[in-house]
């Protein structure tokens, strides 16, 4: 310690004066930045607009952008901290490269080149589709696009999917299934002019708390949640449907049985816009009220209440998330809501549509311009018509792009293990700590010839596992557009230059491309993301997500405009889809699709006697690579934490703050700080996924959606045991990182020694 | 002064009432939601975000009014964009936070009911950091009521985080001063909202005028909220909005998470040695009124040195110790500056009293009475800075109970380890008052345990499990120092050892006074705030 501070001299009063920033007023002398620099927020879905504030190159400070449409100048926790990833001490700066058993620092050259021999090598030996790549919902649509491009035509893989089929792929499959196409047919507004709002599984007020001020702009609402847990956002509800897990698909269908029997149901819309009502009707017809109190749990009254009130209602919005897609029925109960919005004939009208909230920043961009569970544009694999037009825009020869999409993410996973796909490029993502059942994932990592993780942090428990690390810029570094749930797409902008040698996405995909001797096909002249954006707007041109009315100067000037935004549009508004009750099937009307109620898949038992229910908290972003080293994020919530109603505590004879053991067929979640709280039902027990060192998915399932191949992360029985007390090293107690480190470094170790 | 001159709160940007003000910027942007069906268009796309509650007045402050906060519980969704937002607009670390958000929870599944509490400071109507403040770096602004701290004036003495029953000032020891909320006050009087005010996405908190006298009055039902203190201690000015039928077995979410407070070593040298010095020197001064005069002055070089020692330790307590002189400014209304002062005197009377034995000079006797009387003056003025409200465990007469007995217990000893005579009288008085004070901690240990306070029986749930060793330790010590070494030998090396065990007694006990205190604060998060990451 500095002596003049020991004395009690006043040594950092620079450091905590105070001055006036002309825009923000008397506020911190640190936080007061050069320049203000527009961009859009890259955690959530949400889309917030903001302003990153830059002092000598440093980003210091935050502020939301008043005047945009989204947020109206307020931003969540982690938004109004969000400078500090950029400052984050956890972030990669230069490719390394793994040499021996060590990760050793490479230029860039050396990087690539090897990257490119070690794909090659791999692709000629064991065939082209030996090669897997796995991206993100986090980069700018137009670094998905050329990506997209790059792997399918350059690398010529179609072993290509992204972390949003483990988030949103069940909505997706919901969508194209009911509508003939993905896009959510809403917009934010409807939950400011809706007069019944209808939250399944989703917990805006953790998730994304922005999203409750539009709730709170509606004066005249009805909100009804669904949801096994007593959330925040149930706390703001006017009925709470405190159901059973995964029962939603009973629920959904005996409210469309109540409306039915009681007809209050929009006949002229079902006849002129949909097909299969017959079928639906009778499907449901099983399902009344009492059936459906069985499996819920919910009592019949509630039940009544519910339909009741959506079908009174004049301008009824039905908005999920996690809840609903983490589910093996997750495409289907997606179905079953999309079922009851076209039976009301609510689809795509002020206030009222079947609206799913999307995860992460650009999980849209890459399900309109990516290349993976569909062709750019929402586009079919199976469509001979589709792949000729790409190919005709493209400038290529239409065999080149596969019939059919390639494995989904879990099915790439369990190809490594077969050995099918021998080697693996991820891109911005976090698989150790997301992907479920970690024992399959790391059995499926170890077998690899060769691993790829490009990321803007280093080390994190998967990058730590890599055999080439390339160091990425992240967001604030780089430059593109982010669309949000509501199909707004927004500008997002460089305020800063990236660390060390970490240089952004795309310029790497081009980079690649050169040494791939691609570049001049598949992205002639291009040097910046516009570029992308250019082509990416003639090839979205006359779809659903039609981009061609865009541009930056103009996405500048609005602070983000929805799609469709063609050529022709001369207004920037509010856009809704299939308001005129078109859709994107062949006959343009909407499917109705029986669905059945089924109970999860793998049920309590003697062994493993509670239901296990993962989720989030406000303070954290997924995996945490980006807030662990947010100090006021990770201050405010540093340790994961197992919730359990007091009666199951009771008769384990635990008590709260306890630390216990999480336990499963598949492993085992060690040390987890014990939450005694009425917040859960008896019998379930509720975890944050986004602690590595407390690594809910040891003890998640592989069992997948069999149409969105989406995990099923909501449901699993487990048992809880107290823990032992931590092993003492020299007396002092080893803190969870270092468990961590140890246990990584043990891992690093047997992959090394495995090959 | 380091707050704004109130020259300049008067001048021209007052002339506006604070919402016109804020209305004449373009930059500024206020939005209230959940106002009546009239929708403000608040951009060009047509959104509906609009505006009805005012997050701040709309007029200008009347005499007897003063600002303060309105939080509605009924609004807020537990976000902690507000804490995120105040750390950033005053530049602190991670770990401190002038705003902080807590949880309630109460009902059973699936009628779980579940709050969160948002709470910076409370501008009290009586602020008790205020008050105890010995450097006088509190103010309590006299147009807007808003309780300033002066960071440049702060020793880093920590006395008001002991004195506020909510936990608000917090001790910063990158910098060696506490800081606190100033209700963004330069903010305020430029017509913007406090930080916190302008980040919370549900306008769960408000800048409102409240008429004091009306205030006083009124406060009962609508500044105390389960999961908070109540409002008694301060008369808090915050106004909070509850919902309607909270379950009756609502409580703090962090209920069962009782940690032991930080031991403050140089207090525990501080207070166990001036006690001991004290001791010494009643001692001496009642010896010498028995007529005897072997050593004394011996013993009470010893003691003045024990007693220098003592006053210098507790600088170290301090965030600025070359700043501690400032401490004896506040004698008037600080106990802190009074314990300070009298200990002051207490030194000086000492050493004259020490070189009047030590030169066998005349008037010893009155000096030493005076030394006596400064000396129990100090002690009972250092036992008054710990009798706080917000301090449940300390606030019993307890306290003032056991710094007389540690000098009672210690003081003898000293005495007869210098070898002033009298042995058994000493060893007998000294041996009785560890009686006392086991007694003394045995019976507060039992009030504890019976109280109904959560502060109380958290203290003593402590005492009975985390503490429990040195808690039972330092008893342990005391039986010995009162019923088994007094009988074994009278030779100088057993008074030696124990004055040695009977001081590792006071010492643990004193520490253990420290860390089982539980003061009183606002509910928390569930899981403990952690250290911050790098």
């Amino acid at each position: 310690m500095n002596l003049k501070r020991q004395l009690g001299l006043d040594i950092l009063r620079e450091e905590y004066a105070y001055s006036v920033d002309p825009v923000v007023g008397y506020t911190s002398s640190q936080k007061i930045p050069d320049r203000w620099v527009s961009t859009t927020c890259g955690y959530c879905s949400v889309g917030c607009g903001l302003f990153i504030g830059v002092k000598d190159q440093r980003a210091v400070s935050v502020r939301g952008n008043p005047s945009h449409p989204v947020n109206a100048g307020k931003l969540c926790p982690k938004g109004l901290s969000e400078h500090y990833t950029l400052q984050a001490s956890n972030r990669a700066r230069f490719p390394l490269l793994r040499k021996g058993r060590k990760l050793v620092r490479v230029d860039w050259s050396e990087a690539l080149s090897t990257m490119v021999e070690r794909f090659h090598a791999v692709q000629r030996r064991y065939g082209s589709d030996a090669l897997g790549v796995i991206s993100t919902g986090q980069l700018v649509t137009e670094e998905f696009y050329t990506l997209g491009k790059l792997v399918q035509l350059g690398l010529a893989t179609k072993n290509y999917d992204g972390n949003t089929t483990l988030c949103m792929a069940s909505a997706v499959s919901g969508y194209k299934r009911s509508f003939g196409s993905d896009g959510p047919p809403g917009a934010y507004e409807d939950l400011a002019k809706a007069d019944v709002i209808f939250l399944l599984g989703a917990n805006i007020a953790d998730n994304h708390p922005i999203l409750c001020q539009w709730l709170d702009a509606n004066p005249a609402r009805t909100l009804i949640v669904a949801d096994p847990r007593v959330t925040k956002t149930a706390m703001m509800a006017d009925l709470f449907l405190s159901l059973k897990p995964r029962s939603d698909i009973a629920l959904l269908n005996a409210i469309i049985e109540v409306l039915i029997q009681r007809d209050l149901v929009d006949r002229a819309y079902i006849d002129a816009h949909t097909t299969g009502f017959a079928q639906l009707a009778e499907s449901v017809h099983k399902y009344s009220p009492e059936f459906a109190s069985g499996i819920t749990g919910l009592s019949v009254s509630q039940i009544y209440r519910a339909a009741l009130a959506y079908g009174h209602a004049q301008a009824p919005l039905i908005a999920w998330t996690m809840g609903i897609n983490h589910s093996t029925k997750g495409a289907e109960t997606v179905n079953a809501i999309n079922n009851l919005a076209l039976i009301t004939g609510k689809v795509g009208k002020p206030g009222a549509s079947p609206f799913s909230i999307t995860g992460q920043c650009n999980a849209m961009g890459t399900r309109e311009a990516g290349f993976t569970s569909s062709l750019p544009g929402y586009r079919k694999f199976e469509s001979a018509a589709d792949r000729e037009e790409l190919a005709s825009l493209w400038g290529i020869k239409p065999q080149r792009i596969p019939e059919s999409r390639g494995l989904a993410y879990p099915d790439i996973v369990e190809a490594c293990i077969a050995k099918k796909i021998r080697a693996l490029w991820v891109i911005a993502t976090n698989p150790v700590v997301s992907f479920p059942n970690f024992a399959v994932l790391q059995q499926s990592l170890e077998g690899l010839d060769f691993f790829v993780v490009q990321d803007g942090f280093h080390p994190t428990p998967t990058s730590e596992l890599a055999d080439l690390v390339l160091p990425a810029a992240i967001w604030g570094e780089k430059e593109g557009t982010y669309t949000n749930s509501e199909r707004r797409v927004s500008k997002v902008n460089a305020a800063i230059p990236p660390p060390g040698e970490a240089r952004p996405d795309f310029d790497i995909f081009l980079e690649l491309a050169k040494k791939l001797g691609c570049y001049g096909e598949l992205f002639p002249g291009w040097t910046q993301p516009q570029d992308a954006f250019e082509e990416w707007k003639r090839v979205s041109a006359g779809r659903l997500c039609d981009y061609s009315g865009l541009d930056y100067q103009l996405l500048e000037c609005h602070g983000g405009i929805q799609w469709p935004f063609p050529k022709d549009a001369f207004e920037v508004k509010t856009t809704r889809l299939y308001s005129d009750g078109k859709f994107q099937t062949d006959d343009g009307k909407g499917r109705l699709l029986p669905v059945e109620w089924e109970p999860f898949p793998e049920q309590p038992n003697t062994d493993f006697p509670f239901v296990l229910n993962t989720g989030r908290t406000v303070e954290h972003w997924h995996t945490r690579t980006k807030t662990e080293k947010v100090p006021i994020l990770e201050h405010l919530s540093p340790n994961a934490w197992l919730e359990m109603n007091p009666r199951d505590a009771l008769a384990l004879k635990l008590k709260a703050h306890d630390r216990v053991d999480i336990i499963s067929s598949r492993g085992r979640v060690s040390s987890v700080e014990l939450r005694v709280t009425e917040i859960v039902a008896p019998g379930q027990v509720f975890i944050p996924f986004h602690y590595a060192e407390a690594n809910a998915n040891r003890v998640t399932q592989s069992a997948f959606d069999p149409i969105s191949r989406e995990p099923n992360y909501k449901q699993c029985a487990v048992r809880v045991e107290k823990s032992q007390p931590a092993p003492q090293f020299f007396g002092v107690r080893g803190s969870p990182k270092t468990f961590r480190r140890l246990s990584v470094n043990c891992k690093a170790k047997v992959h090394q020694e495995n090959k | 002064m380091f707050f704004l001159p109130a020259s300049r709160l008067t001048g021209q940007k007052m002339s506006l009432p604070l919402l016109d003000r804020a209305r004449e910027r373009d930059t500024h942007f206020t939005m209230t939601p959940r106002s009546g069906a009239a929708h403000r268009h608040a951009s060009r796309c047509g959104t509906s975000l609009s505006v009805s509650v005012p997050p701040m007045p709309s007029r200008d402050l009347l005499p007897g009014e003063q600002y303060r906060f309105h939080f509605d519980m009924t609004r807020c969704i537990g976000c902690k964009c507000c804490v995120v937002a105040c750390n950033e607009q005053n530049g602190n670390p991670a770990a401190i936070n002038w705003r902080r958000v807590g949880e309630i929870e109460g009902g059973w599944y699936p009628n779980t009911q579940r709050f969160h509490l948002s709470m910076a400071c409370n501008h009290c109507l009586e602020p008790t950091c205020l008050k105890g403040c010995p450097v006088d770096a509190y103010s309590k602004d006299p147009l807007t009521g808003v309780v300033l701290h002066s960071a440049e004036s702060c020793i880093g003495c920590q006395y008001c985080t002991w004195n506020c029953s909510y936990g608000v000032p917090q001790y910063n020891p990158e910098r060696g001063v506490v800081g606190k909320c100033d209700l963004c006050h330069h903010r305020l009087s430029d017509g913007r909202e406090p930080a916190c005010v302008s980040a919370c996405p549900e306008t769960a908190i408000q800048i409102e005028i409240v008429n004091l006298a009306e205030w006083r009055r009124e406060y009962a039902s609508s500044a105390n909220a389960p999961g908070l203190p109540s409002a008694d201690d301060s008369i808090s000015s915050t106004r909070i909005t509850l919902p309607e039928n909270l379950p009756p077995d609502t409580r703090k979410a962090d209920f069962f998470r009782v940690k032991p407070e930080h031991p403050h070593w140089p207090l525990v040298i501080m207070t166990v040695l001036t006690q001991l010095s004290v001791g010494a020197f009643a001692t001496l001064w009642l010896l010498q009124l028995l007529g005897k005069t072997a050593r004394l002055s011996i013993a009470a070089l010893v003691s003045f040195l024990v007693a220098g020692l003592a006053l210098n330790a507790s600088t170290l307590h301090l965030g600025r110790p070359i700043h501690a002189y400032r401490a004896l400014k506040m004698w008037k209304r600080s106990w802190l500056s009074r314990e300070v002062l009298l200990f002051c005197c207490f030194s000086g009377v000492a050493s004259l009293y020490a070189a009047l034995l030590w030169f066998r000079l005349p008037g010893s006797v009155t000096l030493g009475a005076l030394t006596s009387l400064f000396g129990a003056a100090g002690v009972t003025a250092s036992a008054c800075i710990y009798v706080v409200p917000a301090r449940p465990a300390w606030n019993s007469k307890h306290t003032l109970a056991e710094f007389f007995l540690t000098g009672m217990v210690l003081g003898p000893l000293l005495a007869a380890s210098a070898g002033v005579g009298e042995h058994r009288l000493l060893v007998t008085v000294a041996a009785t008052a560890a009686g006392s004070q086991l007694l003394n901690q045995a019976v507060k240990f039992f009030w504890l345990t019976a109280s109904e306070a959560f502060e109380l029986q958290a203290s003593a749930r402590l005492l009975a499990t985390q503490l429990a060793r040195p808690f039972l330790g330092g008893s342990a010590l005391l039986v010995l120092a009162a019923m088994i070494l007094p009988f074994l030998s009278s030779a100088w090396y057993a008074t030696w050892a124990l004055l040695a065990v009977a001081l590792a007694a006071e010492i643990l006990g004193r520490y253990v006074f420290f860390v089982s205190v539980v003061p009183k604060n606002m509910a928390a998060s569930y899981v403990a705030a952690g250290e911050a990451a790098t």
